[in-house]
């Protein structure tokens, strides 16, 4: 947990809050998710029965362009890509089918790209945003706190947004009380919702 | 003749010596595995004879070693089949039993989890109750034990061993009606069982397992079954011929009190009623014939001594 600044996973049983630490440690690890929080909170009420995580997260990565990916070679009446990581291959492609047209777009094999009569300069391409990793968090981030949080806890409450975001869970409907908790918890870490 | 349950281990050179010295000594081998090279055979033995099976399949280069579950049918009672809990606890537990001998199952719960609004349904509950154990894995927190547990055992017939979260004094405190065995510090972890320390909590599963179980082999004893459900598997594997065409890893799977014969019950319970173990006797006259609620499969539970006045 040394990637994250503050970790506290708080119950009301202690031994169940031990087991919870250990639970929300390997699932942010096996999600990769630790490089991204900056500070998060649990508490957990198996009486009431609650389960509130909150956080704040690091600023996220900024976007993934060509250049970050690709080595780009302007040629005569050509420009070759090669291809250092395939991870955001598929969107780099339709972007450039879009762009330029499929005509003008071959691959020949897994780690070669080559445009042909692009009037684009290889700065330019270099310069192409092909993804958003911070998309995709949302998403990683409440499956995460989902694995997370006992199971039976079915009614949820997810909010995200300014890179803090909350996770309200429980078998009975949720009340204000479960707000409530939001805004204790996250004045513990010395933030505010 | 007592028969003990062992695991033969060894190379496959040669090892029709070993599975023939079985079967002239009256033993039955209940699983027999080959994978590569290795032979492993799970097998009843009669006790006074493994010192001769060892020293015959020393040369081989066989092990013998004492498996207590070989021959029993292990149902691992998993809260939900959800990535909360699989593959780990409940994978890791089923595969552990399996090691030692034992056919564990794996019961995927539909609403077991959570703590107001778990259940067991009446098809849950039968399936559970056609095993010999029921190993139950629960998750950390007392309060929800201590709350579901009541619902969770509702007619619920066979020993339970159940694992949770909370120490093991706690465990025996809380829950209700008390169960056969329990081990504690082993609830809803997300992580797979390799350091020495979880390994051991696991050595300590299959303990409080064996522990339960030989009381309740102690308990059959008193009133004899009238024919061992590891000879009536070698008769059925002779006189059914169909039996030797089920894919399954188990076609016939041994239980301490009857066997479970994966074959559709419409077209085969009478057949298994009407097949001759010796002297006229049939398996109708000594074991119940009845439909298991899992798949279509047969599940015959042998009578003791004191309803057939006979044992064979």
């Amino acid at each position: 947990m040394q990637a994250i600044e503050y970790f506290e996973v708080e119950c009301t049983e202690k031994l169940g809050g031990e087991y919870y630490r250990q639970i929300a440690n390997d699932v942010l690890l096996d999600h990769n998710l630790l490089r991204v929080i900056h500070k998060m909170h649990i508490y957990i009420d198996p009486k009431v029965p609650i389960f509130v995580a909150v956080g704040v997260l690091k600023k996220v990565t900024t976007l993934v362009r060509v250049g970050d990916i690709a080595n780009v070679n302007p040629q005569e009446g050509k420009m070759t890509l090669a291809i250092s990581d395939e991870t955001w291959l598929a969107p780099m492609l339709k972007i450039f089918w879009d762009r330029f047209g499929k005509d003008h777009v071959e691959q020949p094999d897994r780690f070669t790209v080559i445009l042909y009569g692009v009037t684009a300069g290889a700065r330019e391409i270099e310069e192409i945003a092909i993804a958003d990793p911070s998309q995709a968090l949302y998403k990683d981030l409440i499956y995460a706190l989902k694995c997370t949080c006992p199971e039976g806890f079915r009614v949820r409450s997810e909010n995200y947004g300014a890179e803090k975001f909350s996770f309200v869970a429980s078998e009975d409907t949720l009340t204000d009380a479960g707000m409530a908790l939001v805004r204790e918890k996250f004045a513990l870490m010395g933030e505010t919702p | 003749m007592i028969l003990v349950p062992i695991t033969y281990r060894g190379g496959v050179y040669r090892h029709s010596e070993i599975t023939d010295l079985i079967e002239d000594l009256g033993g039955y081998i209940v699983q027999k595995h080959m994978i590569a090279q290795e032979v492993v055979i799970q097998c009843f033995v009669p006790k006074d004879d493994v010192e001769l099976i060892r020293a015959i399949g020393k040369p081989l280069a066989g092990e013998v070693t004492d498996s207590p579950l070989v021959g029993t049918e292990i149902a691992v009672v998993s809260m939900s089949l959800e990535i909360h809990h699989l593959p780990h606890p409940s994978c890791d537990i089923a595969e552990y039993v399996r090691r030692l001998g034992a056919k564990s199952n794996m019961v995927g719960m539909a609403r077991g989890v959570g703590k107001r609004i778990a259940g067991l349904n009446d098809e849950e509950r039968d399936v559970i109750n056609e095993h010999d154990i029921a190993v139950y894995l629960l998750g950390n927190f007392e309060t929800c034990i201590e709350h579901k547990m009541p619902v969770l055992l509702r007619g619920i017939e066979v020993p339970v061993v159940l694992c949770g979260g909370p120490d093991k004094d706690v465990l025996e405190r809380i829950v209700e009606p008390k169960v056969d065995g329990y081990v504690g510090n082993v609830g809803r972890f997300m992580h797979r069982t390799k350091e020495s320390e979880e390994l051991s909590k696991l050595d300590e599963i299959i303990a409080e397992i064996t522990w339960v179980l030989s009381k309740r082999r102690e308990e059959l004893a008193k009133d004899p079954l009238s024919v061992s459900p590891a000879r009536l598997m070698d008769v059925i594997r002779e006189q059914v011929p169909a039996i030797l065409d089920v894919t399954s890893p188990t076609p016939l799977t041994v239980q301490m009190s009857g066997l479970r014969v994966k074959l559709p019950y419409d077209t085969y319970a009478d057949v298994l009623r009407k097949t001759e173990i010796e002297d006229g006797i049939t398996i109708g006259d000594i074991a119940a014939i009845e439909p298991s609620r899992m798949r279509d499969y047969i599940i015959v539970r042998v009578r003791p001594f004191s309803e057939t006045n006979m044992v064979i």
